[in-house]
C-alpha cells in the first residue's frame, strides 16, 4: 500500500460517504415501507379466509420469485409505459419495498405463529375481538420474535441498494463507478467501496447474532 | 411472443453462469470449511475473515471489482469468466457456512464411534461425518442454489447475455416497456420451481435412505 | 335435578362435539344454577375440557343447545361477533397453562381487557385491576411481568384477570394440574373464596379433596358423557356406577 493509494483513498471519501448516506436512506425507505407491507401480507397469509390467504401466499411467491434486479428494472424501466414514471430514487426505493415486503412477510408469519395458541384462546375467551387481539397479543409479540430476523434482512437490503446503481441512484457503489470512470482507477476505488461495504455490513452482523443469542434465551 | 424468444435467448446463459458458480464455489467451500473449524487459530480466522468478507461485499461489487477493477491491468477475464469467478467465490463463502453448520450438527459421538472402530480421520469423515453432514447440507445448499439463479440477474451490469440483459435489451429495441421484465420475472420463477421439486425430491429420498 | 332454564346460569342441552371422526362429547346436558359450584371429573381423554369450552364456544359443538345467562345460541348456525362477544363478556375462564400476556406486566394483563371489552378508562380499570390483585393475595406484583411470577401467582393473576370483567360465571379447567402441590394450594384457597363468595362456578378437576369440600354437586364423565352426577357426598364415597369407582380408586391409588 503506497502513499499515493492512500491519500486518493482520504480524497474520494467525502463521495464515497455521500453515497453510503444514500444507501442507507434507501435502505431505511424500502424497510419503512416494506416491512409494514410485510407485516399486513403475513396477517393476511395467517387470516381465516381461505381466498385471501391464497392469494397473499401467490403475492409473495411472486414476490420472492423475482430477482430484486428484475423488479427495479421493471419499476424503473417498465412502469412508464403504463403510465407510472418514478424518478431513480423513488424507483429504487419502491422496488425495494416490494421485495422487502415479499421476503419480510415470511419473517413476520414465523414470528406471529411463535405466539401460543393458548394466549390467542384467553384473549378469546376474555371477550376481545380477533382485532384485539391481534393488535394487543399477537402481533406484539410476533414482531419481537422477529426482529433478529428483519435485522439480518435489512443487511441484505442493505447490500441490494448497490443493484440500484443501475438505475442511476448515486448510492455508494454509483458514486465509486463515477470516480474510476474519471481517474480510470477502478480497481482502487472499487475496492475502497467494498471496504466501506464492509465497515457496515460486518457490525451489523454481530449485533443481528449478539441479538439472537440475547433473545434466544430470554424466550 | 416475440418478447418471450428474445428473453428465453439469456436462459442458457443465466443456466451456465449459475451452475458454473456453484461448481467453482462447492469445491472452495470445502478447504474453506475445513479451515474455519481447523485446531490451528489462525487458519481458522483467516477462514472467517475471507468467508465474511466474501459475503459482506455485494455481488455487483464484487463483479465491478473483478471485471473492471482486476480486468484494467492484473487480470484480463470476458464477462463470462469474470461472472463465473465472481460468483463462484461468493458461493465459496456462503457454501461453506452451510457445509460448517452440516459439520457442526453430526454428532460428536460419531467421531468418537469411528475413531473407536479404529477409523482413522480422514476415513472417518469420508465414510461417516461426510455422508451425514451432506444430508444436513442439502436443504440449505438447495435455498441456496435458488437464490444464485436469482442473484446471477446482476451478470448482466458486466455484459453478460442473461435473462435480465436480453429482457433489458428488448424493451429498450423494442420500447414496449412491461412485457419483457415480465416475461423475465416468469422465466425466473418458472426456472426456480424445478430446482425447488428436485431439493424436496431428493430430500425426501435421502431422509428415506437415512431412516431404513 | 329438576331445574327450569329460567334460573340456569348455563343450560346445554344435548351437546355434541366431534373431532374428524372422533365423538368427544356426546348428547350431554349440564344445567348450571346461580351460585352452583359444579366439579367435573373423570378419566383423561373423558371430553371434560371439550365440555368446559363448549360453554363459551372456544369449541363449536355440532349438535345441541346453549343457553348462558338468558341469551340463548345455536352454535351450529352462524354465530355473530357481537353474540359471541356478549356471551364471552359474562364467562370468565381460568387455563391449566395461564396464558397470562407475557409482554405485558401483571396490571397491563388484567387492566387491557376490561380497557378493551367493557371499555373502562385505564384508570378505572387499574383502580379495579389493584382491588382485584389484592383480592388473590399479589398486591405488590403488579408492575411485575409473568416470567417474574411463580406459577401459583400467575394462575391467582389468571384468576383476577377473568374476574375483572365481572363475570356471571367462572370456568376452570384443571387450574391446579400445572402447579407443584404447594403452589396449587394458593391457587385452590382462592377458587374456595370465589365458591364462599357466591360465584357460580364449573371446575373440571382432579383435585378429588377440592370437589368434596367446595363443589356443591359433582359431574364424572367417561367416553364423552355423563355418567354420574350428585352431591359428592354420595358421588365421592358411595357412587353407583361401576367406571366411577374404578376411576375413584384410580386417582386415591396415585
Ligand atoms: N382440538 C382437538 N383436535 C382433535 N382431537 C381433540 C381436540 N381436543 C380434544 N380432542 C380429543 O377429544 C377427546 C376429549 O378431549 P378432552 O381434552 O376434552 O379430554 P379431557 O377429559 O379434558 O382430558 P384431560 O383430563 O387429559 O384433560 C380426546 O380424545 C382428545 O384427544
Ligand atoms: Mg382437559
Amino acid at each position: 500500500m503506497n502513499d499515493s493509494l492512500l491519500s486518493s483513498w482520504v480524497e474520494w471519501t467525502p463521495a464515497l460517504l455521500d453515497g453510503l448516506w444514500t444507501s442507507l436512506q434507501l435502505t431505511g425507505g424500502s424497510l419503512a415501507i416494506g416491512i409494514p407491507g410485510g407485516l399486513l401480507l403475513a396477517l393476511l397469509m395467517s387470516g381465516r379466509s381461505r381466498v385471501v390467504k391464497a392469494v397473499a401466499i401467490v403475492l409473495v411467491e411472486i414476490g420472492r420469485g423475482m430477482p430484486a434486479l428484475v423488479v427495479l428494472q421493471l419499476v424503473y424501466f417498465g412502469l412508464p409505459s403504463a403510465g407510472l414514471t418514478f424518478g431513480p430514487f423513488l424507483a429504487a426505493t419502491a422496488a425495494l419495498a416490494l421485495t422487502t415486503a415479499a421476503y419480510t412477510s415470511e419473517i413476520l408469519r414465523a414470528g406471529l405463529q411463535a405466539v401460543p395458541a393458548g394466549e390467542v384462546e384467553a384473549a378469546a375467551a376474555l371477550g376481545m375481538s380477533h382485532r384485539d387481539s391481534l393488535r394487543y397479543v399477537v402481533i406484539p409479540q410476533g414482531v419481537r420474535v422477529a426482529i433478529p430476523a428483519l435485522l439480518g434482512f435489512s443487511i441484505q437490503i442493505f447490500q441490494a441498494t448497490s443493484l440500484t446503481f443501475t438505475i442511476a441512484v448515486p448510492e455508494l457503489l454509483g458514486q465509486a463507478y463515477s470516480i474510476g470512470a474519471a481517474t480510470f482507477r477502478y480497481l482502487d476505488v472499487l475496492v475502497l467501496a467494498g471496504l466501506v461495504y464492509l465497515a457496515v455490513v460486518l457490525p451489523a452482523g454481530s449485533i443481528t447474532r449478539l441479538l439472537e443469542r440475547r433473545m434466544g434465551r430470554h424466550l | 411472443m416475440s418478447h418471450l424468444h428474445a428473453v428465453l435467448l439469456g436462459v442458457p446463459w443465466t443456466l451456465a453462469v449459475m451452475l458454473a458458480a456453484l461448481a467453482i464455489g462447492a469445491v472452495l467451500a470445502v478447504p474453506l470449511a475445513a479451515a474455519r473449524r481447523s485446531r490451528v487459530a489462525p487458519l481458522r480466522w483467516a477462514a472467517r475473515l475471507a468467508i465474511d468478507v466474501l459475503r459482506g461485499i455485494p455481488p455487483i461489487v464484487w463483479l465491478f471489482i473483478i471485471f473492471f477493477g482486476l480486468g484494467d491491468k492484473v487480470l484480463r477475464l470476458g464477462p463470462f469468466q469474470a461472472a463465473v469467478l465472481g460468483l463462484g467465490l461468493i458461493s465459496a463463502g456462503y457454501l461453506a457456512e452451510i457445509y460448517r453448520g452440516g459439520l457442526t450438527a453430526v454428532h460428536k459421538g460419531q467421531w468418537e464411534a469411528a475413531s473407536a472402530l479404529g477409523m482413522g480421520r480422514a476415513d472417518a469423515m469420508t465414510r461417516v461425518i461426510g455422508p451425514q453432514a451432506f444430508r444436513v447440507a442439502l436443504p440449505g445448499a438447495t435455498t441456496y442454489a435458488i437464490g444464485l439463479l436469482k442473484d446471477s440477474s446482476v451478470v448482466s451490469t458486466i455484459g453478460v447475455t442473461d435473462i435480465m440483459a436480453r429482457a433489458s435489451q428488448d424493451a429498450r429495441s423494442t420500447s414496449s416497456g412491461l412485457t419483457p421484465f415480465l416475461l423475465a420475472a416468469l422465466v425466473y420463477i418458472v426456472l426456480s420451481g424445478p430446482l425447488a421439486w428436485l431439493s424436496r425430491t431428493m430430500d425426501a429420498k435421502l431422509r428415506a435412505r437415512v431412516a431404513r | 335435578m329438576t331445574l327450569t332454564t329460567g334460573t340456569s346460569v348455563v343450560s346445554l342441552r344435548g351437546i355434541r362435539k366431534e373431532f374428524g371422526d372422533h365423538v368427544a362429547v356426546r348428547d350431554v346436558s349440564l344445567e348450571v344454577p346461580a351460585g352452583e359450584v359444579v366439579a367435573i371429573i373423570g378419566p383423561s381423554g373423558s371430553g371434560k375440557s371439550t365440555l368446559l369450552r363448549c360453554i363459551n364456544l372456544l369449541e363449536r359443538p355440532e349438535a345441541g343447545r346453549i343457553e348462558v345467562l338468558g341469551q340463548a345460541v345455536e352454535p351450529q348456525g352462524g354465530v355473530s361477533a357481537a353474540e359471541l362477544a356478549k356471551l364471552r363478556r359474562g364467562v370468565g375462564m381460568v387455563f391449566q397453562s395461564f396464558n397470562l400476556f407475557p409482554h405485558l406486566t401483571v396490571l397491563r394483563n388484567i387492566s387491557l381487557p376490561q380497557e378493551r371489552v367493557l371499555g373502562r378508562s385505564r384508570k378505572e380499570a387499574d383502580a379495579r385491576s389493584l382491588q382485584l390483585l389484592e383480592r388473590v393475595g399479589l398486591a405488590d406484583k403488579g408492575a411485575s411481568y409473568p416470567s417474574r411470577c411463580s406459577g401459583g401467582q400467575q394462575q391467582r393473576v389468571a384468576i383476577a384477570r377473568a374476574l375483572a370483567l365481572d363475570p356471571q360465571v367462572m370456568l376452570f379447567d384443571e387450574p391446579t394440574s400445572a402447579l407443584d402441590p404447594e403452589l396449587g394450594l394458593e391457587v385452590l384457597a382462592v377458587m374456595r373464596e370465589l365458591a364462599a363468595d357466591g360465584m357460580t362456578m364449573v371446575v373440571v378437576t382432579h383435585e378429588i379433596q377440592f370437589a368434596a369440600d367446595v363443589a356443591d354437586r359433582v359431574v364424572v364423565m367417561a367416553d364423552g358423557a355423563i355418567i354420574e352426577q350428585g352431591p359428592p357426598s354420595v358421588v365421592l364415597t358411595a357412587p353407583t356406577v361401576e367406571r366411577t369407582k374404578k376411576f375413584l380408586r384410580a386417582v386415591m391409588d396415585r
